[in-house]
C-alpha cells in the first residue's frame, strides 16, 4: 500500500491542474457571453 | 418589390428601399464590402428596417481613458443584435474606422466594448455610424442596472468549481473506505482519511461560504431560511470529520459535505443564469428618453437640459417631440393634437387649444406650439407617479416563499429531534455523553435539507426557462408561487386588451336621399382607400398611419405617386386627374354636412364631388376575446381604463368583462386596488403604461409588456415578450404545474429524510448510507422537475 504515498499526490496534482485551467477560463472571461461564442464560429474570417 | 435592405413592401414601385433610412443602410454595408450580411442574417429580415428620423444620443460621458495613452473606451448596450451576422457587421464595420483598436459585441449581455485612439467625442461618429446601419447604441451608465450586474458574478460559478475538484477527489477516497470492510489495517485508513482533511477542508471554508453568509443574514432578520439547516449540518459534519480524523476515528463525512455543496450551487448556479438572463433581456428593453428641451427666451430658442427647466419658462414642443413638463399652453397653430396615451391611457389623440393644461411624458403628432412650465421635470405628474411607485416598493409586505416557511417548521423541528437523541441514548439507554452526542450530531448531518433545498430552485428553473423558451420572463421566482392564489385579474385596456393603434373599420359616402343626408358604406372601398391612402403616406401622424397601414394589408396595388402638401393640423392635399385631393378635417375638406353624428376617430376625403368619411377603431389584440374566455371562467375579470366612459364599454362589451371602470388617472387606479386587497383579494394587474405602475407596484403579481414603458417593465414582475394575451394562459398554467413539482418534491424529500431519521435516531447510520441517502434524493428531486418542461 506504500505506492499510495505517491500515487495520491499525483492524482492531486493532476487534478488541480484541470481546477487550475476551469479557473482560468472563468477569469478570462470566457462565461461572460457563451451565446455569443456559439454565433461567432460561423464567421469566415478573424 | 420588396426594400432591398429590409424585405418591406416599398411604397414606389421604381424604388429599391422602402425609405431613405435602409437605403442608407444598404449602401453604408455594401460601402465597406460588408454585403454578406444579408447571407449571414438569419432573424426576421422585416426588424432590419432603419428608422431615417432615429437620432443618437451625446455619449460622451459613458467614454473612460483607456490604459493605453490616447485610447478612449467605453461599455455600451446595443440594440437590435439578433444573430451572428449583426455581430459581424458592427465588429466589421468598425474595425475599418480609424482609429479603433478594439470592437467586441457581447452577444448575451447585448452590449459593445469599443477602443479607440483619438479623443472622447468620437464616440458619437462611431454610434452615428452603427445608428445608420440600423443598430442603436445606448450608454449602459443606469445605476440601478450597473448594481444588478454586479450580483451576478462569478463567486457561485468558482464555488461550483472547488466544490467538483474536492468532491471528485474525495469520493476516490471513499470508494476505499466504504467498500473495503474490515480488512483495510488502521494505518492506511488514517492516510486516506489525512488525505479527504487535506483536500475536504479547504474547499468546504471556500465553497460554503454563499450557504453560511445567507444563513447568517437569515438569522440577523429573523427568518430563517433553508440555508439555516443546510448551514448547521455542514459546519456540524465537518468538525465530527476533522475531529474523528484526529482521533483515528472511523467514520467521516467529507465526502458528503463537499457532494452536497457541489449539488446545492449547480441549483443556485442554474437558478442565477436564469434570472440574469430574464434581466439582461429587460434592461435591454427599457429605452432612455432624451432628456433636453427647448426654451423660449427673449425672442431667442435655446437647448437646455431638462433639469434645468424651471417653473414660469416658455418651451417650445416641436412635431413629434415629447413634451417634458406639466404646463399650459399659451400659443400654437390653431388647434394641435398630443398623445398623452402614456399618462392618461386615452387611446386617441387629444385635441389641444391654447389654455389647455398639458402633461410632461405626452408627445406632439401634429403641430408644434408652446407652452408655459406649470411644474418643472421633477415634480410633473410623471416624476408623482414614478415616486409613488417607489414608495409603494419599499413598503411592499416580504411574502413567505414556500421554502420558507417550511424551513420555519423544520429547523426547529430538527433540532428539537437531535436533542431528543440525545437525552433518549444519554438517560435512557445510558451509552455515555460521548455515544449520545455522536448520535445527536448524526441526526443533524443526516437531515440536512439538500433535497429540500433543492426541490423549490429546480423546479423554478425549468418552469422559468420553458416559459422564457414561450417569450415570458419572470424577473422575479417569488411570482410564480403567488400567480397560483390569483383570484382577481385587472386589465388595463389601452395596448393591453387592445393594440393600441387607430384601424380603419369603414369607409362611408356621402348620399342625398329626399334632402337628407345619408353615409353609406362606399361602393368602391379599395379606389378610394388608394386614393387616401396615397395622399396618407406622406404624413406621419397616426390617422394617416392606420390608412396606409389598411392598404398594404389588403390592397396588392401601388400608391399613386402624388406631390402632396401637408396643411398642418388640417390635413393633406394634392392634385389628381387635375381635380383636387382632400384628406383631413370636415372644414378642410369642406364638406358642409353638418347633421350627422361621426366619432372623434374619423376623417373626411374629398374628392371631386365625392364626399367620404373614414372611420377608425382601435382593435382588440388578436387572441383577446379568445383568452378573456378563457379567464372567465375560473377568475373574475375587471378593466380599469383611463379611457373615455364609451371606448371602456365597448371593449368590456366585446371581450365579456363585466365589471370595467372608466376614466381612472393613475392614482385612482391604485386606490382600487389598495381597496380590494383590504377585502383579501388576491390581485394580478396587466397593464403597460406609466399609468398603470402604481396599481402593478400594489398588485400581488405584476405583468407587463416588452412594448410597454422601462418604467413598468421596472415595476411589473413578469414581462411578455411579445403583444398577444395567450401567455398569460401558459402562465398560469406553467405556475400550477410548478407548485404541484414543487410541492411533490417536498414530499420526496421529506419521506427521504424521514427514513434515514430513522436510521439516525437508531444509531445505524455509516457514512455510506448518508452519502446514499443524500444523493439519491437530490436526483429524484431533479428528474421529477424535469416534468415541468415536458
Amino acid at each position: 500500500m506504500n505506492i499510495l504515498i505517491f500515487l495520491i499526490p499525483i492524482t492531486l496534482i493532476i487534478s488541480l491542474l484541470g481546477l487550475a485551467a476551469f479557473m482560468w477560463t472563468i477569469k478570462s472571461k470566457q462565461y461572460e457571453d457563451m451565446e455569443g461564442a456559439a454565433k461567432r464560429i460561423l464567421f469566415d474570417k478573424d | 418589390m420588396n426594400c432591398l435592405h429590409c424585405a418591406n413592401p416599398n411604397p414606389d414601385s421604381k424604388s429599391n428601399f422602402c425609405c431613405s433610412g435602409c437605403e442608407h443602410a444598404y449602401n453604408l454595408i455594401n460601402r465597406y464590402g460588408l454585403s454578406e450580411y444579408y447571407n449571414l442574417y438569419t432573424a426576421d429580415a422585416t426588424e432590419r428596417k432603419v428608422d431615417p428620423d432615429s437620432k443618437i444620443e451625446d455619449l460622451t460621458e459613458a467614454v473612460e481613458p483607456s490604459t493605453d495613452a490616447n485610447h478612449f473606451q467605453a461599455n455600451l448596450i446595443i440594440s437590435g443584435i439578433k444573430c451572428a451576422a449583426c455581430i459581424w457587421v458592427v465588429e466589421s464595420i468598425l474595425q475599418k474606422q480609424t482609429g479603433v483598436k478594439k470592437a467586441r459585441v457581447n452577444f448575451a449581455k447585448k452590449s459593445l466594448f469599443l477602443e479607440w485612439q483619438g479623443n472622447r467625442e468620437e464616440i458619437n461618429r462611431y454610434a452615428q455610424l452603427i445608428n445608420s446601419i440600423g443598430y442603436k447604441l445606448l450608454p449602459l451608465g443606469s445605476k440601478i442596472i450597473n448594481a444588478e450586474e454586479k450580483k451576478y458574478d462569478n463567486s457561485i460559478l468558482k464555488a461550483l468549481a472547488v466544490a467538483g475538484f474536492g468532491s471528485g477527489n474525495v469520493m476516490l477516497f471513499s470508494f476505499a473506505l466504504w467498500f473495503s470492510g474490515n480488512e483495510m489495517g488502521q494505518g492506511t485508513r488514517d492516510l486516506l482519511h489525512f488525505f479527504s482533511l487535506l483536500i475536504g477542508l479547504p474547499i468546504i471554508l471556500y465553497s460554503s461560504r454563499p450557504f453560511l453568509i445567507s444563513a447568517l443574514n437569515s438569522m440577523r432578520a429573523g427568518y430563517p431560511n433553508m440555508d439555516l439547516p443546510i448551514s448547521v449540518a455542514i459546519v456540524l459534519a465537518t468538525i465530527f470529520s476533522v475531529y474523528s480524523t484526529l482521533t483515528h476515528g472511523r467514520y467521516i463525512y467529507f465526502d458528503s459535505v463537499t457532494m452536497l455543496l457541489f449539488l446545492l450551487l449547480i441549483g443556485r448556479y442554474l437558478d442565477m443564469q436564469a434570472r440574469r438572463k430574464v434581466f439582461r433581456l429587460a434592461s435591454e428593453l427599457s429605452s432612455f428618453s432624451p432628456d433636453f428641451a427647448r426654451v423660449e427666451k427673449d425672442g431667442k430658442t435655446k437647448i437646455i437640459q431638462a433639469s434645468e427647466v424651471k417653473e414660469g419658462m416658455l418651451l417650445i414642443v416641436a412635431v413629434g417631440e415629447k413634451i417634458g413638463a406639466d404646463g399650459v399652453v399659451v400659443e400654437g397653430e390653431s388647434e394641435s393634437e398630443i398623445d398623452s396615451s402614456l399618462i392618461t391611457g386615452e387611446s386617441l389623440p387629444k385635441f389641444i387649444k391654447i389654455g389647455s393644461e398639458i402633461y410632461a411624458g405626452s408627445i406632439n403628432l401634429s403641430a408644434p406650439f408652446k407652452f408655459r412650465v406649470t411644474k418643472p421635470p421633477q415634480n410633473s405628474m410623471l416624476a408623482e407617479i414614478v415616486k409613488l411607485v417607489a414608495n409603494i416598493e419599499t413598503s411592499k409586505n416580504r411574502y413567505v416563499r414556500i421554502a420558507d416557511k417550511l424551513a420555519r417548521i423544520y429547523t426547529p423541528a430538527v433540532h428539537i429531534i437531535a436533542l431528543l437523541t440525545f437525552l433518549f441514548w444519554c438517560f435512557t439507554l445510558k451509552a455515555g455523553i460521548e455515544k449520545s452526542l455522536l448520535s445527536a450530531i448524526t441526526v443533524l448531518i443526516i437531515t440536512c435539507p439538500c433535497a429540500l433545498a433543492l426541490a423549490a430552485p429546480i423546479a423554478q428553473v425549468m418552469s422559468v426557462s420553458s416559459l422564457l423558451k414561450k417569450g415570458i420572463l419572470i424577473k422575479n421566482g417569488e411570482a410564480l408561487e403567488k400567480l397560483n392564489h390569483i383570484d382577481t385579474i385587472i386589465f388595463d385596456k389601452t395596448k393591453t386588451i387592445t393594440k393600441g393603434e387607430l384601424e380603419l373599420m369603414d369607409i362611408l359616402y356621402h348620399h342625398r336621399e329626399d334632402a337628407q343626408h345619408l353615409w353609406r358604406p362606399s361602393p368602391d372601398f379599395n379606389y378610394h382607400l388608394k386614393l387616401a391612402a396615397s395622399l396618407a403616406k406622406n404624413s406621419g401622424h397616426p390617422i394617416s398611419a392606420a390608412i396606409v397601414r389598411k392598404f398594404q394589408a389588403t390592397a396588392s396595388a401601388d400608391f399613386i405617386p402624388l406631390a402632396v402638401a401637408e396643411h398642418k393640423a388640417q390635413g393633406l392635399q394634392s392634385e389628381y386627374e387635375g381635380e383636387t385631393l382632400r384628406l383631413g378635417r370636415k372644414e378642410f375638406c369642406q364638406i358642409k354636412v353638418d347633421d350627422c353624428f361621426y366619432p372623434q376617430s374619423s376623417c373626411f376625403m374629398r374628392y371631386k364631388n365625392e364626399q367620404l368619411l373614414f372611420l377608425f377603431n382601435d382593435q382588440l389584440k388578436s387572441d383577446a376575446l379568445e383568452v378573456i374566455t378563457e379567464l372567465n371562467q375560473h377568475k373574475s375579470l375587471i378593466l380599469l381604463s383611463g379611457d373615455t366612459e364609451s371606448a371602456v364599454a365597448a371593449v368590456a362589451k366585446e371581450t365579456g368583462i363585466k365589471e370595467f371602470y372608466a376614466e381612472q388617472t393613475p392614482i385612482s387606479k391604485a386606490e382600487f386596488i389598495q381597496k380590494l386587497k383590504e377585502q383579501n383579494k388576491k390581485i394580478m394587474m396587466i397593464g403597460d403604461g406609466i399609468n398603470d405602475a402604481p396599481a402593478l407596484a400594489l398588485a400581488d403579481v405584476s405583468v407587463s409588456f416588452a412594448l410597454g414603458t422601462s418604467l413598468t417593465q421596472n415595476v411589473a414582475e413578469i414581462i411578455i415578450n411579445n403583444d398577444r394575451l395567450a401567455p398569460i394562459l401558459d402562465l398560469l398554467r406553467i405556475s400550477s404545474k410548478s407548485i404541484l413539482v414543487m410541492k411533490q418534491n417536498f414530499a420526496l424529500a421529506l419521506v427521504y429524510n424521514l427514513c434515514a431519521l430513522s436510521f439516525a435516531v437508531s444509531g445505524l447510520v455509516t457514512p455510506l448510507i448518508a452519502a446514499v441517502a443524500m444523493s439519491s434524493s437530490s436526483l429524484l428531486v431533479i428528474l421529477n422537475s424535469l416534468r415541468i418542461n415536458r
